[in-house]
This record gives C-alpha cells, structure tokens and sequence, in this order.
C-alpha cells in the first residue's frame, strides 16, 4: 500500500504542485521570477562553482533522459549493448555527475560562509542548494553503488515507470526491486519538484534562447 | 472602455507569434508583452506635490517639490520656479544638494521619534508621587528634593530606558515642574534653547513665545555656535549683513578665506563658478586643499590659526603702497566719509612715549551740545579747528535730526573738510606703543607718530588721529622719525617678511595679492570681495583675525558697494521679516520683557567648565596694560553682569518674584522704586548675582527645552562637562579641577555639583544625542509635515514650509507642541489656583535703545568697588517689573495680543505704528471668540496664521510697513529713503503668494542693502548710497575701538594674536600607548551631513565610510603607525573620541579634523580611557571665553541678542591621537 501511495499516488500529486505552481508563480509573481543572481557581491567563487554546476547538470540531465525516457529497445535497436551503455551511463555520466555535484559544493559553501553573500540570501535559496546538494549526492552515490557490471539495471524497472507514469499508467510493482539508493534519490527529486516553483530554480525556463537568433536592433510593437 | 488585463501566461504566447525582420535581418519587430514598462511609469507617478524646504541647520531655503504617493512622501526634486536676478546675471536655481535631496528617507527611518517617551525610572516616580500628593506640584517637589530620587533617575540618562507615555500625561509633567520652578527658584530656570530662527522661523517662535510668556529666558545660539563674528558689532555695530550669494557675481576680485563654499554652500557656488566665467580672480587661503581651493587662481596654504597674520601683511602692504607710497584718491574719499580714520583720539604721555586712549570728544573740546561724550570729533582742514560731524553715535539719540553723513558740522551746519592725518599740522613727532601678541612672550612695539599738542580744559592733550595710529599699528614706513625705514623684507610687524615666519606664505605672495585685491578695487569701484568662513571665525581671536581681514576691505572702499566687501557665510542668520517674527517670538504682543540670555556664558556656568581655567587670562592681556584686572575668564563674566554689559540669567540668588515681594513690602510702589531697591539691596550685598555663585542649587536652571537643535552631542562644546555637572550622568572628563585658577568673584564650592537640570525636554523628530540624554522626548514633525517660513542672507527671498503629509504617529509641529503645553500649563495654574505674580526681571543694557549711551568714554566704574553709584539702566543692568498670569498662558499663546497696535513697532531704533496692519490681521485671520484675555484678538491658534502675521506685521514682507520703517527712520537722519520701499507700497506678502512662488523681500531699513529694482543685496550700500551712519560710536566703520577692555587686551586696533598654547594633559595623563602624535584638533563642516541632512542618515552614511572619522596627514600617520580606516583615539584632558583614521595629504601636517555633528549613535566603539563608548566629536573640546566679547553699555558695544557676547569657541586645542589598542564594541 505504502508503495501503491509512493510511486503510484505521490508522482502525480509532485506533477500537479509542480506544474501548477509554476503557472500561479508566473501569474502572480513576475517580478520574483528570477535567478537572483548574486554575481555583484561575489565572482570568483561563483564563476567556478556555477560552471561546473550548470555544465555538469545539463549533462547529468542528459543522462537522465537517454536511461529513462528512451526504452531499452531503443539501444537495443541500435545494436548497442547492455555492458556498452552500461560503460557509456558510467564513464559519462560519473564524470558529469563529480563536476555538477563539485560545483554545487563549492555554491552551497559561498552561500553559507561568504559573508556577503549570507547576509542577502533568503531561506528558500538556502534549502534549494541544500536539496540539490542532497539529490545530486545520492544520484551520484547510487551510481557509484552501480558500478558493477552486473549491477541493477534501471532501465528495466525506473525507466518504464516513469514512462508509465507519463502515459498515465502508473504500475508502482516495478519500482519493488529498486535498491534504496535510488529509491532515496527519487523520494528527493520529489521534494526539490514540489519546492521548484516557489524557489529560484524557476528560472530553469526562462532560457534566454532568443538572444542567439535575434536581430541587432529589437522593436516591440505596441500592444 | 477598461482594456481586459491578459494574463502573463497567456501574454506569453505572444513568443510564439511571427517576428518581423527588416533591413536584412539587422532589425526586428516584436508583439512581446510591454506592461513591465508600466512599472517604470508608475516609479514616477505621484497624487500630490508641495513646495517646502529644509531646516536642519541651513537656511538655504532651496525651493524643493515633495511629492506624495499614497499619502507617503516618496521623493523631492528641484522647483525651479525662483524670482529672477534680473538680466546680464545667472539665476538662483539650480538650487539643492545632495543631502537635502535625501531627506525623505528620514521621515520614515528607524530613527523618527514617533511617540513620547519619558525615562522609566521617572515616569514610575510621578506616577508614585501622584498617587501620594493631591497637589501635581508638591508631587513633583518630592522628585526633585529627594536627592535619592532625583539621582536615580539623573544618573540614568544617556541609557535608554524609554518608554511610551501619553502625551496628556507628559505635558503634565512639564507643566509640574515648570510652575515648581516657578514658585520656588523663580521663572527665570526655565530656560529655552533652540538655534537659528531663519531656518524655520515659526517652529522657533512657538517655544520662543512659550518662554517669553511663562517668563523663561531664551539663549542666544550663534555666539555659543562662535559662528558670530564679534568684529562685526566693533566695526559697524551691525550683527552680520552679508552680500547674497549671486552678488559674487559682481565681483572683480574674490578671496575665499577659510571658507569651503562648494561644501558649506553648495546650493550658490555655481555663482563662484560663473563669476570666474565672467573673469574674477579667485584668491583661496585655506590650510587644507579645501574643495573651494579648486576655483582658485592661487591657492596659499597657510598655517592654520594664523590668518591675522597675513591679513596685517596685506593691509601693510596696501597702506605703503596706496596710502603713502601715493595717495589713492578713491581710497582716501572714502576713508574721510565712512570710516572712522579721521576721526581725532587723544594719547597718554608717560616717560617720554605715548600710548594712544580714547577718542576726543564735543566734551574735551569744550562744545555744549546734548550727549557731549558721544561725540567724536575731526579736525577740519578748512577752519583749521576741531568739528564735530553729523552722524555720531551722540546725534543719534539727541533729536536734532542730524543722524546722517553728511561731512557737515552739526552746529554750525558748515561743510567740513576732515584731516586724514595730523602729519603737517604736527607739533611732534613722537613714539607711541603698540602692543605687540607673540608666543614667544608679548612686547611693546615703538613707532613713530605725528601729535598735535593742544591745551583743552586747561590739560596739556596729546592728539592724533586714527588714520595716523593705525600707519603706525601696521609699522608702514612714512619717512617720519627716527628709526631707519621699514621694508618688506625687514622681519618687524607687520611686514610681508614677518608673517612668513607665522603662515608659512611667502612674502611675494602676499605683497602680489593685497596689490592685486587694492588694484581691482580701483579698477573696477571697489568691486573686491572676501568670503570668510568658519576657517578662520571658530578660534578664540577670530574678532583680531577678523578685524585685520575686514580692514583690507575697508582699505580698498570695497564695503557698501555691490560685488565687494566682506561676505561672512557662518551661521547664515537673516531672518528677513524680523519684526513680526520678534512680536511673536518675544511674545511683545502681550508682556514684552523678554529675557534673551547669551548661550554661552550661560553654558559655561551651568555646565562648570568655569571651574577647569588653567590658562591665567593674565597671560593674554596687552603688555601695555599693567595686568589683566582679574586672572580667571568668569571675573570678567561676574562684571558684565553686574555692570548691565550682560543679560544673566537665572539673575540673582532669589526668585524674582520673592523679590518683588520684598520690594513691595519696603515701600516700593514703581518700577523705578523697585529699581532703586534693587539696586541698594545689591550695594548693600545683601542681594547677589546667581552668577557669583553658579554651584549653589538656588542658582541652578532646572528645566531645560530644547527644539530644532542637537545640543547633547552635536552644539554642546565641552561634552563631558554637560554630561557630568548639567546633567550628572556617566561621562568621560578626563581631569579634575583640583588646581585649576580659582576665581575672585565668584565662590568656589569644593564639590561642584552633578546633575543641576530637573529636566532637559527635547522635541525632535529624531532620536540622536539630546533625545537620548533627554528626561522627556516629545515627537516633532519635520519640514514636510507643518508651515513654516525659511529665510537666509545666502538670498533674497522668503520661502514657505508645507505639509505634504500630515505629522505621521502622534508627532506634532513645534508650534502645535508649544500650544498644547501652554494649555497644560494653563490648566495647572488653574487646578492649583496659581495667583498673578509680579517678577523683578534685569535685562542687560542694549544696543539700539538709549541705553548704549550708558557708560561714556568706554571707562568702567564698578559700582561694587565703590567706583559709582549703582543705577538701574546705567551702571548696572535695567531693572523693570513684569506680571504673569499663568492661567492665562494659553490664551495668549493662540492670540496676537493688543500691544502690536497700542505700542509702536521698530527694530534698530526705529519705531513705527502697525495698528492698521493689526486691524487688518483681525479680519483675515479670525478673531478670538471665547471669553478670556485674549477676546477680539486675532487668533494665531495655528502655525499658518503666526505665519500671515508675521508677514504683514514686517517691513520686509509689507511694503506699506517698510514706507512708515524708512519715514521713521527718515525722521531720524533728516534724508531722503523712503523712496527705496515706495515702489513695492502695495505689497503685502502672503503664504499663498510665497506658496505659488518664493518672493524677493522689500527693502527695508533693518537690514542695510537695497533690493529696489531688482537689485542684488549688498550690506552696508544704503550707508553708503543714502548716508545712513553705521550704528556706531563715530557713526562710521570703525578701525579704532577706545573702550577701556579692549585696551586691557590691546585690541583697539587689529592686530595679531596667535592660537592659545594648549597642552593635552596638565597632569594625569594617561599611559603612553604605543606611538602616540600631538594635533591641533579642528571640528569643521562635514560633507555628507550639515547643513542640510544629518550624518546619521543612511543616504548619506553610504556615501563616506558609514561612521565617525578623523582626517589626518598622511605623514604625521606614518609616523604613528596609523594605517587608513584604522580606528584611533583622540584624546585630551576634556575627553576621548574615537573614530577611524581617514588619511590624505590634502591635510597638512600637524592637524587634525574631526567633522562636527557625527552622531554618536551611529558605530562608536568602546575606549579603556573612559570604559564607555569612545564619545562625540565634542569630547575633547571645551569653550574659551573672551572677556573683550563682553563689553557692554558702550556704542556698538552693547548687548544685542546674538548680536554681541562671547563666543563658544572650540578651535585652540591639541589632542593626543593614537591607534586603538582594541575595538570593543561593549555588546557583551
């Protein structure tokens, strides 16, 4: 039952905070919508640390997507077997992984001892570094745990159920055998999702992407 | 139609839509969202704006809009609206600085007093004592009687322990005390203190009149500020007229003389600016890279303290040059008709050399005319004989219309030709003594001088003129006598040779820029100008400094004319519509004896540094003069009280009103009897002067208000005096006064007394210094909040305060705060059924009334050494009986009482009647319908209406009122002026009409330039223009001052004196610490606070290191070990601040500044010296008071309220800077 609430119920309660509360945050708050950059009261520590982070993530996310949303069958298709995306997921994603968690690490000390930096940070940048301080640990850690070749394969059990829950056919059994590693870092992710919204990781979609196609001169019209 | 508001999310679809591009993809157009655009427009959107300005300390009255967002004053900005200058001139605005501009910020800031508060310990007290004592006032004297009650909650202050306290509750308590005091010690120690009129004229005059009415003496604040100059009373008997700022703009030649205009000024120095624009040269003389030292063609850093110095080598080199070398015609013509140079004075002969004395006199020469020892006499080159001109300070007052200037006999009506100099018609060539001032010991100059012997009352007298003295004074080489000749490169006083060795200036410097300032003066109509500021006037001979400044441009016939003369911006007082403002201030509408104490003789007794004199004032007396007649400061002080030069209060050693009692009961039944009895009981000792015995408690003041001023902490020189004798709390005094000088007149009490104040009541709107020592605080609105008038001498106009909000919290405008006490008090004398009283009340002998006739020839007779007879108005103050009612208090606080129509109106020795404009008030503001004193009077119950009033009852602000001032004054010289005001007759300003646009003031004979035509103000043109006199002995400016003190001190003629030696420590120095340096301590203007903002305010904290600092050369730091934002102490005898070092080579070596007004509140650190927080910049000062500032009964030198008195100056002191061993902040 506890399962059943776990992986069955509590995906789609995280989904509806999560999107739901980036649409009454955009709403209601445009002027909070931010990245609150603090790049004015410190840069050195911030340039190291928010590369690495940001670089390391994106390919950590990356990672995310080719093991869990793209099926096995996929590779398979491909001709690429288990043992080479085995070798791909760790000679890969452990590197990205170091780098993104050693940036996180070198964020979360300069938010907490840098003095400046401390006295204008707000609570909830403080816990958001936290918990993807914690998140990014626990990933790491389980892969680290998974090394072994003939280690637990996610792609069996975490992959299809998160594809499920997508497709709106949550099957909570396949997440039974999951080791706790990577139980504890889901039950993570969860939190961070739900406090997305109210923190600064919004900016996760404000991307400038624009900036790279668009003109010298920009007119707005008139509304 | 309302659009429909699309929201954010859906809006944001539009990133989606096409992209138009043109230009080849250069360009695009967008149909992105816009309504974040809005957000900026609404930044500057606003529901109301309303024209005010500042007051802290400035009376710039720069024009400000305050604009009003959702009833909060979100911002100012510049109006800019001011009347013109007229043509071929710059305008006034640009007005405002950057301090100003931020004050909005204050209203809401941490630091607004936003409700009363009393002290804890107090309140529970009066509650306590309420309870047990039917009577408020018997419960108020089983406080103040108590010495273990009154202790406990003296001791307390300066340590928080505030509380919230209903204002009803509160008045009550004043209201108990005030009228104790009243009954008991007697009105006069109620005292008020609050600087500046000008800066918000009302709000000063609420308490001013609250005084005045309950019979509680008001202190004077710009000599206790020592930003009065007492030169300028010697010289012209004027307080201070100075040129407007845009007046620079006339000028040919300009020296800025320690003073930082850009800084201090910073709303009219573009007029600085544009007058190099237009090709005047500027001279800059500061010892520091001054910011005024950047509009500078040369700059002369000069040793600090010395200026006399260089000003006596400037006026050598100009009389050499001009005068003898050859005679300027236009020099010499003015000489003969405005100053005082041919005036004749006659000389002492002993063993062979002669010392010059008084002035000869209609008296000596044997002419029979009313006031014959008033009036001065020349000898006239066309009768070969003495004449005695028009204009003397003796015709002034003798009724025979002939107060002008004209170069006429005033008996025999003939033109005279007056003799600059007796050389020519000399019977002698003889020596004459000039004291000499020097550090390393004073001396005796002998000069050579031509006399005329002459045999008058049958006494062999030796005369000369003033013109030949003063040749003589500045050592000018005139190829007379037998000493070899003087030059310039000869180091003897006062060449340009000598003063180098005091000001480090070189000497062809001196002698390029006094030709220079005398040429352009020739050039261009005596167009040269000397802006002297704080610099040069905050030292204890700033009156000698000033004088030889102000000589140079009498030299040159600068003064009185447009573009020149002297420009003295310290204090900035010019309160332009003065006589309404005194009727309401003084509260002459009703009573009219007000008791206008100077601040700084009454802050050196209440606060008992009369008792640390260590320097016999012996030292410092002429070396021509046998001694100084006394060796301690407060004699001096004693005599000028006695003698009527001084007003004193609290006066004497019982309450006024028991005196009266007395008098009554021996028989007296006028005033003039109570006098007489007065007098005798004083003859007969068995009456004293509260002042011969400061220290016993009978003579203590007890309340103390204080309103529009930091006094604790910014104004209180001395600061660890007040702390531990005025207010008897923890204090850093670091000495005792175990052996310092004891005084003659005065009893010394081996225990000085701690705590004398009952309660010092504080009204501000801010929590700083005073507020935090105070017993009670009471919240003040500020300058957006209430009306109010502003004016100033830096231009013409008067200028409006508005609320642009109404007083936020339960703050109230001084005037609103002033009503409400007067009715507590009202409603106390009621509930204890308080009789009328009758008060002996003593005022000092004043200048402008008969009364500066009083003590003739500058000769001092006391009348308690059995020199002459003690009379009331004479020989000793005047005495007059005055009667309150203090149930009526209110009532004659909200109404502006009958007198304004039933007695004449004036200023200066003018009177006129304004019963029409008093009718005229009762229609426009109302009359007072309720039954009391007060019925069918105009009502003043709100500040807008005391502001009306004022404007119609000044000749200044009415042109009708300035017709009947110049036809009274017409009546007076017998010349034509009213023309001057006629132009502008149907004028009458209003606050509406001030409100639509500030407006220039009509001229008017109590100030002495001419507006008329649009003309720029300029002092003394009216003098010279229309032949007013000066209010002066002679009548004219004066370079000679006969009275018998001054010639003690050796100061009848400028001269130079140097800085007093002062040493840090006499003993119980404290252990050397590391390495240590010796500075001259110096407290000038800082740049991010005063005048127009305060050093506490955020805005202006983030602007220079947030926290007190001390400025020094970068060498002398060096040499200490001193690193830049190290935190360091300085420290001597008086007290201990601490601050961080601010390091720069635009210091020279061997000073120190310290800005003044840096609020202790804002980071000070603990010291080990005093194991309390390291001070405010007034620690280590103390005030050194001047007995020649004393003088009084005589001329121009007669007591005006800060007008004359001695000045609170601070600037001759060292400190002993180190590094602080430890920060302790003593948060633990």
């Amino acid at each position: 039952m506890s399962g059943q609430i776990l992986w069955g119920i509590m995906p789609y309660i995280v989904l509806t905070i999560f999107i739901g509360g980036h649409i009454y945050r955009y709403q209601h708050d445009q002027f909070g919508w931010t990245a609150k950059s603090s790049e004015l009261l410190e840069k050195k520590k911030l340039a190291a640390g928010s590369t690495l982070f940001h670089w390391g993530l994106l390919c950590v996310v990356g990672g995310h997507v080719m093991g869990i949303l793209i099926p096995e069958g996929v590779y398979a298709s491909l001709g690429i077997s288990e043992h080479m995306y085995h070798k791909m997921a760790i000679g890969a994603g452990l590197p990205a992984g170091i780098a993104a968690c050693t940036g996180l690490v070198i964020l979360t000390y300069r938010r907490l001892f840098d003095k400046r930096i401390r006295k204008t940070s707000s609570p909830s940048d403080i816990l958001t570094l936290l918990l993807l301080l914690f998140m990014m640990l626990s990933g790491v850690a389980a892969t680290f745990l998974n090394i072994d070749s003939k280690g637990f394969d996610y792609r069996t059990t975490v992959g299809p159920w998160f594809r499920e829950i997508v497709l709106f056919r949550p099957d909570a059994s396949l997440m039974e055998s999951v080791p706790l590693w990577f139980k504890f870092h889901i039950v993570i992710g969860y939190v961070v999702f739900i406090l997305w919204p109210f923190t600064r990781l919004v900016h996760v979609f404000s991307l400038p992407l624009k900036y790279l196609t668009r003109s010298y001169v920009v007119y707005r019209k008139r509304s | 139609m309302k659009k429909k508001k699309r929201s954010p999310l859906f809006r944001r679809l539009n990133y989606f839509s096409p992209i138009e591009h043109h230009s080849n993809k250069h360009s695009q157009t967008t149909r992105e969202d816009r309504d974040w655009e809005n957000v900026y427009r609404n930044r500057w959107q606003y529901d109301k704006v309303v024209r005010s300005t500042h007051g802290v300390n400035c009376t710039g009255s720069c024009s400000w809009n305050i604009y009003v967002k959702n009833g909060i004053v979100t911002w100012e900005g510049q109006n800019l609206n001011y009347p013109s200058t007229g043509p071929d001139m710059p305008d006034f605005e640009p007005r405002g600085c950057p301090r100003g501009a931020s004050f909005s910020w204050y209203i809401y800031s941490p630091l607004r007093v936003k409700y009363p508060y009393v002290r804890g310990v107090l309140i529970n007290l009066w509650r306590e004592a309420l309870q047990t004592h039917q009577n408020p006032l018997e419960a108020w004297k089983s406080i103040v009687e108590n010495p273990e009650k009154a202790k406990s909650y003296k001791q307390a202050r300066g340590k928080g322990g505030f509380v919230r306290a209903e204002w009803p509750e509160v008045l009550k308590l004043i209201s108990a005390s005030l009228l104790y005091t009243v009954m008991k010690y007697g009105p006069d120690r109620n005292v008020g203190f609050s600087p500046i009129p000008a800066m918000s004229m009302i709000s000063h005059a609420s308490g001013s009149r609250f005084m005045s009415l309950i019979g509680g003496p008001m202190l004077s604040f710009y000599d206790w500020y020592a930003d009065l100059p007492p030169a300028s009373p010697q010289i012209w008997g004027d307080q201070t007229d100075v040129p407007e700022s845009s007046d620079w703009y006339n000028s040919g030649y300009i020296i800025t003389w320690g003073s930082n205009v850009p800084l201090t000024r910073t709303p009219d120095a573009h007029f600085l600016a544009e007058a190099r624009y237009k090709g005047a040269k500027v001279i800059s003389i500061s010892p520091d890279f001054a910011e005024s030292s950047k509009f500078a063609d040369d700059w002369l850093s000069i040793r600090q303290g010395t200026d006399g110095a260089l000003a006596m080598a400037m006026g050598h080199v100009i009389l050499q040059e001009f005068y003898v070398n050859q005679e300027t015609e236009r020099f010499i013509e003015y000489a003969k008709q405005y100053t005082d140079f041919p005036f004749l004075v006659t000389l002492s002969k002993e063993n062979g050399v002669y010392t010059a004395g008084r002035f000869l006199h209609a008296k000596d020469i044997g002419r029979k005319t009313k006031h014959d020892q008033w009036k001065p006499a020349v000898w006239d080159e066309q009768t070969s004989s003495f004449a005695i001109p028009q204009g003397t300070m003796g015709s002034r007052w003798d009724g025979q219309q002939k107060w002008n200037l004209h170069m006429i006999d005033e008996e025999t009506g003939e033109p005279i030709e007056p003799r600059l100099s007796v050389l020519g018609i000399e019977d002698e060539i003889g020596t004459v003594r000039i004291p000499y001032f020097s550090n390393d010991g004073n001396k005796v100059l002998e000069r050579d001088l031509p006399i005329k012997k002459m045999n008058l009352n049958g006494e062999e007298t030796y005369i000369t003129t003033v013109f030949d003295l003063i040749l003589a004074n500045y050592g000018v080489n005139r190829g007379i006598g037998e000493r070899s000749a003087v030059s310039y490169d000869d180091p003897e006083p006062f060449t340009p040779a000598w003063q180098e060795q005091m000001t480090g200036i070189k000497k062809e410097a001196v002698v390029k820029i006094a030709r220079e300032f005398a040429q352009n003066a020739i050039d261009t109509d005596g167009r040269s100008m000397i802006i002297v500021g704080a610099g040069i006037n905050h030292w204890f001979n700033s009156d000698t400094i000033y004088r030889a400044v102000l000589n140079l441009v009498l030299l040159v016939g600068a003064q009185g004319v447009n573009g020149g003369g002297w420009a003295h911006y310290v204090g900035q007082e010019k309160l332009r519509p003065a006589e309404g403002w005194q009727t309401i201030a003084t509260a002459k509408d009703w009573e009219g004896v007000p008791k206008l104490q100077n601040g700084t003789s009454f802050f050196y007794f209440a606060t008992d540094q009369w008792r640390y004199e260590d320097q016999p004032i012996s030292d410092l007396a002429s070396p021509i003069a046998a001694s100084s007649r006394y060796k301690h400061h407060a004699d001096y002080n004693v005599l000028a009280a006695r003698l009527g030069w001084l007003p004193s209060y609290p006066t004497f050693n019982q309450n006024g009103i028991d005196l009266y009692k007395e008098a009554e009961k021996a028989g007296a039944a006028t005033p003039e009897d109570v006098g007489a009895y007065v007098a005798s009981q004083l003859q007969e000792k068995k009456l004293k002067f509260a002042i011969e015995d400061p220290d016993n408690e009978v003579n203590f003041p007890r309340n103390l208000f204080v309103w529009r001023a930091n006094l604790i902490s910014s104004s209180g020189k001395g600061h660890e005096y007040f702390l531990k004798h005025l207010l008897g709390t923890t204090n850093g005094l670091m000495n005792d006064d175990s052996d310092s000088i004891r005084p003659e007149e005065i009893k010394w009490r081996e225990q000085a007394p701690e705590g004398k104040l009952d309660l010092l009541i504080n009204l501000d709107f801010r929590m700083a210094g005073t507020a935090l020592y105070s017993d009670i605080v009471l919240p003040a609105a500020t300058w957006y909040e209430k009306h109010d008038l502003s004016s100033t001498d830096m231009h013409p106009f008067i200028h409006p305060f508005a609320p642009a909000i109404s007083a936020p919290w339960e703050s109230k405008s001084d005037w609103d705060i002033f009503k409400a006490l007067s009715k507590a008090v009202s409603d106390l004398a009621e509930e204890v059924d308080m009789e009328p009283v009758k008060e002996v009340v003593a005022t000092p002998l004043l200048h402008d009334t008969m009364q500066e006739l009083a003590q003739p020839f500058g000769k001092i007779n006391d009348w308690s050494k059995g020199e002459c007879e003690a009379i009331p108005g004479k020989t000793m103050p005047n005495i007059q009986v005055v009667e309150r009612d203090y149930k009526h208090i209110f009532h004659k606080m909200t109404a502006l009482g009958p007198n304004v129509a039933l007695k004449p109106s004036g200023t200066k020795g003018m009177s006129w009647s304004i019963a029409d404009e008093y009718e005229s008030l009762k229609q426009r503001l109302g009359e007072i319908t309720s039954d009391s004193v007060a019925k069918g009077c105009p009502n003043i119950s709100e500040a807008k209406q005391a502001a009306e009033a004022i404007l119609t009852l000044s000749s200044t602000s009415n042109g009708k009122v300035a017709v009947k001032a110049w036809e009274s004054l017409e009546n007076i010289t017998n010349l034509k002026l009213k023309d001057l005001a006629e132009e502008r007759e149907e004028e009458c300003f209003t606050f509406e009409q001030i409100t639509a646009q500030p407006k220039t003031v009509i001229t008017s004979p109590a100030f002495t330039g001419s507006e008329k035509g649009g003309r720029r103000y300029s002092p003394f043109t009216t003098n010279v223009e229309k032949l007013i006199p000066w209010r002066t002995l002679t009548g004219r400016q004066s370079y000679y001052v006969d009275h018998e003190l001054m010639m003690e001190f050796g100061e009848t003629m400028a001269t130079f004196k140097p800085i007093l030696q002062h040493r840090p420590f006499l003993s119980k120095r404290p252990d050397q610490e590391g390495k240590e340096i010796v500075l001259n301590y110096l407290t000038p203007h800082n740049k991010w606070s005063v005048h127009s903002m305060y050093f506490d305010s955020l805005p202006m904290l983030t602007l220079f290191r947030g926290g007190p600092t001390v400025w020094m050369n970068k060498d002398d730091a060096e040499d200490t070990d001193i690193k830049d934002n190290d935190w360091i102490e300085c420290f001597n005898r008086n007290g201990v601040v601490v601050a961080r070092a601010v390091l720069s080579h635009r210091i020279p070596k061997g000073m120190a500044f310290m800005h003044h007004a840096q609020d202790r509140h804002i980071n000070v650190p603990g010291t080990k010296l005093t194991n309390n927080r390291g001070g405010t910049h007034n620690s280590p000062t103390r005030i050194h008071v001047k007995p020649t500032q004393m003088i009084g009964g005589y001329a121009q030198l007669s007591y005006g309220f800060n007008y004359y008195g001695p000045t609170g100056n601070q600037r001759d002191l060292n400190v002993v800077i180190r590094k602080l061993k430890e920060v302790d902040w003593l948060e633990d």
